[in-house]
């Protein structure tokens, strides 16, 4: 990598948002630049680097917490009056800290992400978007789904407004005024949207987005419709994608692409001749990215990349050379400015000390009293619990604004918890009393000092649906703990797609009957994962979704009164009916059931399954063979007698040995979906094949396709 | 930041724990570790082509500087150093499960081979106490053996378990070295030759022991924890969830005092300040650690501490030049300060925020409220212990009864404790329809051992998401598992123990009260219990002569309780008359069946010989047959040693069953001298086992059961 950048702490706010740091534009050439960062104690802070210390412009007054803070100004002028939205309100502040407008949305939930561009405001709640233009109510429209983040096109290039929606059902919603225009399919949840080199490329119209599950992508919105650019894919595994800036950091004249990610990963993408992304630099701070910007900040004449963290560290990465100050005593001489800066933050905390000593001593005096009330206010985490595509698991990710003390995960489903490599805390699972108590996972987590994040990473079983519960203790006196929940759904390992094979075999699940939309729309919420918690607009919707673990397919269309779901996978269609069926009886709901089983269905997917299960076979053979193949090549000194299948299997251990590492179990959860198929098909049927089962086993220990289609057939 | 000084890629793979340096012909140092089938390799890349192979040492085909020594068997221990008085170089010591060899690479020849029934789980090299030679000291299963540079047999002892990591050092600063024993019982055992000097208990296997300076030594449990001992007070430990592969005790910052440098089967590796714990310097290997050791590899006169993993990557480390003063992380001290003071200012504005707000908070919860847990400041949790039998429904258990003394409940509760669980907690989860303001925790300690009970329990409302956090420890005496109830048709003990103290019966009733878990305190020595864990009755019983007795079956226990009471009552030496008919009869028998499964093992021996004759014989009948084209023989005679083979096959099961079947045994003589041992104290204890040691080296088994009656030897 030929970017060098090192890490410079400036100054720590509060836990913040997405996207709440901005650089304002330099006042003239070569100046270093101000930051304006807002944060969840509803404090705009803006301030400046003077010789190392953090100068303060103007510091607003702690109110509700902030969710986003955007540039804005007269056209063509410089952007630099603030605007932050704060609950339903949006404020804006000049550069010096004069508070110049409050508008009330008069929306009923609070804004989650805001667009300013002229006299126009952009601004959305979850499902709600709205445009003010000059204070006054302009467009409005209803998403089908979140709304995650917003941007407009550049009038002045465009010359027309067009506000585009990044929307949780994988799509970006392109509108014009008050309707929809068209939409654009994104490969995975989109984040957020930033426009390519800040002012959206050439024509204006080039748009970048961010993904939840850590993809990036550039897209051309033209006045006909979407044209793709370069998609990159998230192959290490790193996390969603938080917020995005174009700047020419490497100083070769082209823009590069900054990305922060939400497991702290800062990266600098070069464009290359063909405008195709390189990763050029990577670092990883400890906490999630919230904001990125590129500019000048520390010192004058040296670029860097600003980012804040969740906690609410404004940190630089800096293309100034930091190096050491090597005194000629042994002690490291720290210059003097850090001297400074050191002792006056130790004053600050000694000062600190006394008060809390005295709020301490308070609060062991109020346990005294019989009327006195011990009450905790609650701390933030920042929680994130997505399912991975690639290995078809769960990650959850909590955030506390401080250290992590332990953390207890209790379950009430069978749910396996997965080792990740990033995670330093150790685990140790507890013995569970699932008869009295229900509870089928129990595990704690000690942490090593200062981790702020932890990763953890469960499988699910489809069809076994229940609650997944962390309860988080931080190392804050006085002690206290939150609990969070996370549904581990029916059809856990479903994700969202655009569009389904219809070629497939289908089998088909009807359901009629006398309940509403909005019942069965709950009902399939309840019963898949990605679908938006409110009842659609309409009278009817139809949802694709993919399993992401054997790739077969699931389509749900369904109205008041009348449900249809199909799939090729015949489990799938079971759990549904199962569930469904089992929540009706709940809410003493008649159901009538109607099911029309395809028998190729289930060779179909058979045959899906068997390139996976082939693979995963041979794999499992080639590891087995590996050592032993070592000991021969050890032991006869070299590999040249042996046959050349087994010599390459020895070239390529160590990618083998990697491979069947990364998909632990893989084989066992194929054997189990099999069997559920197997059972799946005949109970369909009626009969219970349960008694079957190790015949299946045994005829999978020495798989081949044709007899086990045959097995699937006569049994 | 520290860069390796060289690394290197030998293709060999790496046993762990199974790395040593030694200089063969007295100049060039050389990197030995076992590898995959029974082989152990010498690299030696400084004298390039000058050796011809002969007898055991091959020189490997893949590299010429690596030769391979056939051990042909699994090796599970070796070291080098000098052995003998009149050699010039070191000598090469492997341990298998069955043997001891002693040989000498630069000659080529075997200085010794040894049989040890007892095998050889860990190897040391050097003088202990006031023994002229130098010992290659082997601890296998509860036996320790020291061998001079002939093979004598200098020294045997025995200990608790298994033994898995010995070192040498001055642990009692005498100017003499005493052996540390780690083993599976979780004790580090300090003799001082033959004579225990002292034991602690740690709550894991201990699998690695090093000296670092003094009487200072490092150690690693199986569990992830390493930390350094000074003589009997532990210094600091830290837990990972990764193993600690290889412990080494290296100077590597320059600063004159050795750190721990720990290698990690994540294949981390880190270097430790001996005081503190904290982490001076890490570096990480593709692949699990194997071993650390040190030594001058580039004959330059320094000594690089060297690093191996075990896919056979070797690095090495030169300790830090003056220039980097000690920090030989990459990061900046002063950027590291300033972080940590301002996350120190963080949380304790924080915890103000916390007692502002609680100050703010009005008696009366108010439906918002209840979700963060408002509970009344006069709220203390109330812990008691009880001992509980065993019911119908439950085994015989501790009872922790946990309760709040107003409406609040209990949500959950985590128990951080050693040794006493599966993992290091225990977490009670009630369901949401159980919840209480109270909760009882059975706990069955497997052991008496005295622990420490870390609880957190989470107090709130029954809709609660946040809740406070109460921690308490509680300690349970080490004799908990003992009930005062006593059925009066139990069967009378025949055990018993006897011995006289010069001490005063209420000190003794001090020690009753402080050991065992009563609900009132006793005043007389004279006491009757029920073991709950074995069942059976446990007597104590004081004349006023000063002569105690402790009748009960467990032969385990009443050492234990001799130990305890003699440490408590600082007794240096104590003698005492013991019989325990049960245990005693059945040693008696595992002795008569050790003769048997001996005498097995020659049979099976000689079958095997004959059976080798007699394929030689075959295999030339078949080749014959071949050569002279007469196929039908030919055949006959190949299916005759096809048989032969198979049963040869079965006759090494048979065999290798034999021989576990006779460790087992062997095991359990020498626990048996153990438990004699302990229940004695000082010096009548180290006559005990080296008394009963001669009696079963004399085979005299009636000698043996008087001895570990009386005490003594003789009469």
């Amino acid at each position: 990598m030929e970017l060098n950048l090192s890490h410079v702490d400036y100054l720590q706010v509060g836990v913040t948002s997405q996207k709440t740091m901005k650089l304002l534009p330099n006042v003239g050439r070569k100046a270093t630049q101000k930051v304006a960062v807002a944060d969840h104690d509803g404090v705009v802070t803006c301030f400046g680097m003077k010789k190392g210390e953090a100068v303060p412009v103007f510091k607003s007054l702690p109110g509700q917490k902030i969710s986003r803070l955007e540039l804005g100004g007269a056209l063509g002028t410089p952007q630099e009056k603030i605007f932050v939205s704060s609950g339903s309100e949006v404020r804006g502040y000049t550069k010096k800290g004069k508070q110049f407008l409050t508008f009330e949305a008069n929306l009923t939930e609070s804004i989650n992400a805001m667009h300013v561009s002229g006299a126009d405001l952009f601004v959305c709640a979850s499902y709600i978007y709205n445009h003010y233009c000059d204070c006054k109510d302009q467009d409005y429209y209803l998403s089908g789904d979140k709304i995650s983040d917003i941007l407009c096109l550049p009038v002045e290039t465009v010359g027309r407004t067009v506000p585009i929606l990044a929307c949780q059902d994988r799509v970006l919603r392109v509108l014009q005024g008050s309707d929809l225009q068209y939409d654009v399919e994104v490969p995975g949840p989109p984040t957020v949207l930033e426009l390519l080199n800040r002012d959206g490329g050439k024509g204006g119209e080039e748009v970048l987005y961010g993904t939840a599950d850590g993809k990036l992508g550039l897209v051309q919105i033209t006045k006909s419709g979407p044209i793709t650019g370069w998609e990159l894919d998230n192959e290490k595994k790193k996390g969603g994608v938080l917020c995005i800036d174009t700047f020419d950091i490497v100083g070769d004249g082209v823009k590069d692409i900054l990305v922060g990610r939400d497991d702290g990963t800062v990266e600098v993408y070069g464009l290359d001749s063909s405008n195709e992304p390189t990763l050029r630099f990577e670092n990883v701070l400890s906490e999630s990215i919230t904001s990125i910007q590129g500019g000048c900040v520390g010192k004058e004449m040296y670029d860097e990349v600003l980012a804040t963290t969740y906690t609410g560290w404004v940190s630089g990465l800096t293309t100034e050379p930091q190096q050491m100050v090597a005194g000629p005593g042994d002690e490291i001489k720290m210059s003097r400015e850090t001297q400074g800066k050191v002792a006056a933050l130790r004053a600050e905390l000694e000062q600190l000390q006394v008060k809390v000593l005295q709020g301490r001593e308070k609060y062991q005096q109020s346990s005294q009293s019989s009327t006195a009330v011990s009450s905790v206010p609650v701390f933030s985490i920042n929680d994130k619990f997505t399912l991975c595509q690639d290995d078809a698991s769960y990650s959850l990710t909590l955030e506390v604004q401080t250290a992590i003390d332990n953390l207890l995960l209790q379950s009430d489903v069978p749910i396996d918890l997965l080792d990740v490599e990033k995670n330093s805390a150790v685990v140790s699972f507890s013995e569970c009393d699932s008869e009295s108590n229900g509870n089928f996972l129990l595990a704690t987590y000690r942490c090593q000092a200062n981790t702020t994040r932890l990763e953890l990473k469960v499988r699910s079983i489809e069809g076994q649906y229940g609650t997944l519960q962390a309860y988080v203790t931080p190392r804050l006196q006085p002690k206290t703990c939150q609990v969070r929940q996370y549904q581990i759904k029916p059809l856990s390992l479903h994700q969202r797609t655009h569009a389904i094979d219809q070629e497939r075999p289908m089998n088909t699940l009807r359901l009629t009957g006398q309940f509403s939309f909005a019942e069965i729309h709950c009902w399939v919420v309840f019963c898949l994962p990605e679908v938006p918690e409110k009842t659609p607009a309409g009278d009817g919707i139809t949802f694709y979704f993919q399993n992401t673990f054997l790739g077969t397919q699931l389509e749900a269309t369904y109205c008041k009164g009348e449900a249809n779901f199909k799939s090729d996978n015949i489990s799938t269609i079971s759990i549904l009916k199962d569930v469904l069926s089992k929540e009706a009886t709940k809410r003493k709901i008649n159901l009538n059931t109607f099911y029309e089983v395809n028998e190729d269905s289930v060779s179909h997917t058979l045959r899906m399954i068997h390139p996976k299960l082939e693979y995963q076979l041979i794999l499992a053979k080639k590891v087995q063979l590996i050592d032993a193949l070592k000991e021969l090549q050890v032991h006869e000194g070299n590999a040249d007698f042996l046959i050349p299948e087994y010599r390459s299997i020895l070239d390529e251990s160590a990618q083998l040995l990697e491979e069947y590492k990364k998909q632990p179990a893989h084989l066992e959860r194929l054997y189990g979906m099999i069997t559920d198929l197997f059972i799946d098909k005949f109970k369909f049927k009626g009969q219970n094949v349960k008694t079957k089962v190790s015949q299946l086993l045994a005829i999978l220990n020495n798989y081949e396709l044709d007899s086990l289609m045959e097995f699937f057939s006569e049994a | 930041m520290l860069v390796p000084i060289f690394t290197l890629k030998l293709n060999h793979k790496i046993n762990p724990r199974m790395v040593a340096i030694g200089k063969y012909d007295g100049i060039h140092p050389c990197l030995t570790a076992a590898t995959q089938a029974g082989k152990v390799f010498i690299h030696n890349p400084h004298t390039r082509g000058q050796r011809p192979a002969a007898q055991r040492l091959s020189q490997s085909t893949q590299d010429s500087d690596i030769s391979l020594l056939n051990i042909n068997q699994a090796v599970s221990c070796l070291t080098a150093g000098t052995l003998g008085p009149n050699t010039t170089g070191h000598t090469l010591l492997v341990g298998s499960q069955t043997n001891l060899l002693a040989y000498d690479v630069h000659d080529n020849t075997d200085i010794f081979y040894k049989e040890v029934t007892d095998g050889a789980n860990a190897i040391v090299l050097g003088k202990l106490g006031d023994i002229q030679s130098p010992l290659a000291i082997i601890g296998g299963n509860c036996a320790l053996q020291g061998f001079d540079f002939e093979g004598n047999d200098q020294f045997w002892t025995v200990t608790g378990d298994n033994v898995r990591s010995l070192v040498l050092c001055d642990f009692t600063a005498d100017g003499k070295n005493e052996l540390l024993v780690g083993s599976e019982d979780f004790d580090i055992r300090v003799f001082r030759e033959d004579e225990l000097v002292t034991e602690m208990a740690e709550n894991e296997t201990v699998t690695s022991l090093c000296h670092m300076h003094g009487s200072r030594f490092g150690y690693a449990l199986a569990n992830g924890t390493v930390g350094v001992y000074d003589r009997t007070a532990r210094y600091w430990r830290i837990k990972s969830k990764n193993h600690a592969m290889s412990i080494h005790a290296f100077d590597l910052n320059a600063d004159g005092v050795v750190e721990l440098i720990t290698g990690w089967s994540n294949g981390k590796i880190d270097a430790r300040s001996d005081r503190t714990g904290e982490v001076i310097f890490k570096d990480n290997f593709s692949s699990s650690v194997a071993g650390v050791v040190e030594g001058d590899y580039r004959m330059d006169g320094q000594i690089q501490l060297i690093c191996t993993s075990v896919e056979g990557e070797v690095r090495g480390y030169l300790p830090a030049s003056k220039e980097m003063k000690g920090n030989l992380m990459d990061a900046s001290v002063e950027q590291d300060l300033i972080r940590e003071l301002s996350q120190r200012k963080q949380n304790l504005m924080l915890e103000l925020r916390n007692y502002e707000e609680n100050a703010k908070a009005l008696p009366g919860v108010s439906e918002g409220e209840s979700k963060m847990g408002v509970i009344p400041a006069n709220t203390q949790l109330q812990t008691a212990l009880s001992v509980r039998r065993a019911t119908e429904s439950q085994r015989a258990h501790i009872e922790l009864n946990i309760s709040t003394p107003n409406e609040t409940i209990i949500r959950a509760v985590l128990i951080f404790a050693e040794g006493i669980f599966e993992g290091e907690s225990h977490v009670v989860h009630p369901s949401a329809q159980n919840l209480s303001g109270c909760v009882r925790v059975p706990i069955i300690p497997p052991k008496d051992i005295p622990v420490d009970l870390h609880i957190k329990a989470f107090v709130g409302g029954k809709t609660s998401t946040q809740f406070h956090v109460f921690e308490i420890t509680r300690q349970l005496p080490r004799f908990s598992m003992y009930d005062l109830n006593v059925d009066p048709s139990a069967i009378q003990p025949t055990g018993k123990v006897t011995f006289s103290i010069n001490d005063r019966p209420q000190r003794v009733v001090m020690w009753l009260n402080q050991n065992f878990l009563l609900a009132e305190g006793i005043d007389s020595p004279d006491i009757i219990f029920t073991a709950l864990r074995g069942g059976g009755l446990l007597k104590i019983n004081m004349q006023p002569s000063g002569e105690i007795t402790l009748r009960t079956d467990d032969i385990d226990l009443a050492g234990d309780l001799v130990q305890s009471l003699a440490s408590f009552l600082a007794i240096e030496d104590l003698q005492a008359e013991a019989d325990f008919p049960v245990y005693f009869k059945e040693l008696r028998a595992t002795l008569i069946e050790v003769d048997e499964f001996h005498s097995v093992h020659q049979k099976l021996t000689a079958a095997m010989a004959d059976h080798s004759n007699y394929i030689r014989n075959m295999l030339v009948q078949a080749e014959d047959a071949r050569l002279m084209g007469d196929w039908r023989n030919m055949k006959k005679r190949y299916i005759e040693l096809y048989d032969l083979n198979r049963d040869l096959i079965n006759e090494y099961k048979i065999r290798s069953n034999n021989h576990n079947a006779l460790l087992a045994r062997l095991k359990s003589v020498n626990q048996a001298i153990q438990r004699a041992g302990r229940l004695r104290v000082g010096k009548p204890k180290t006559q005990v086992i080296a008394a009963c040691r001669d009696a079963i080296k004399n085979n005299n088994i009636n000698a043996l059961f008087k001895i570990m009656k009386a005490g003594t030897a003789s009469s």
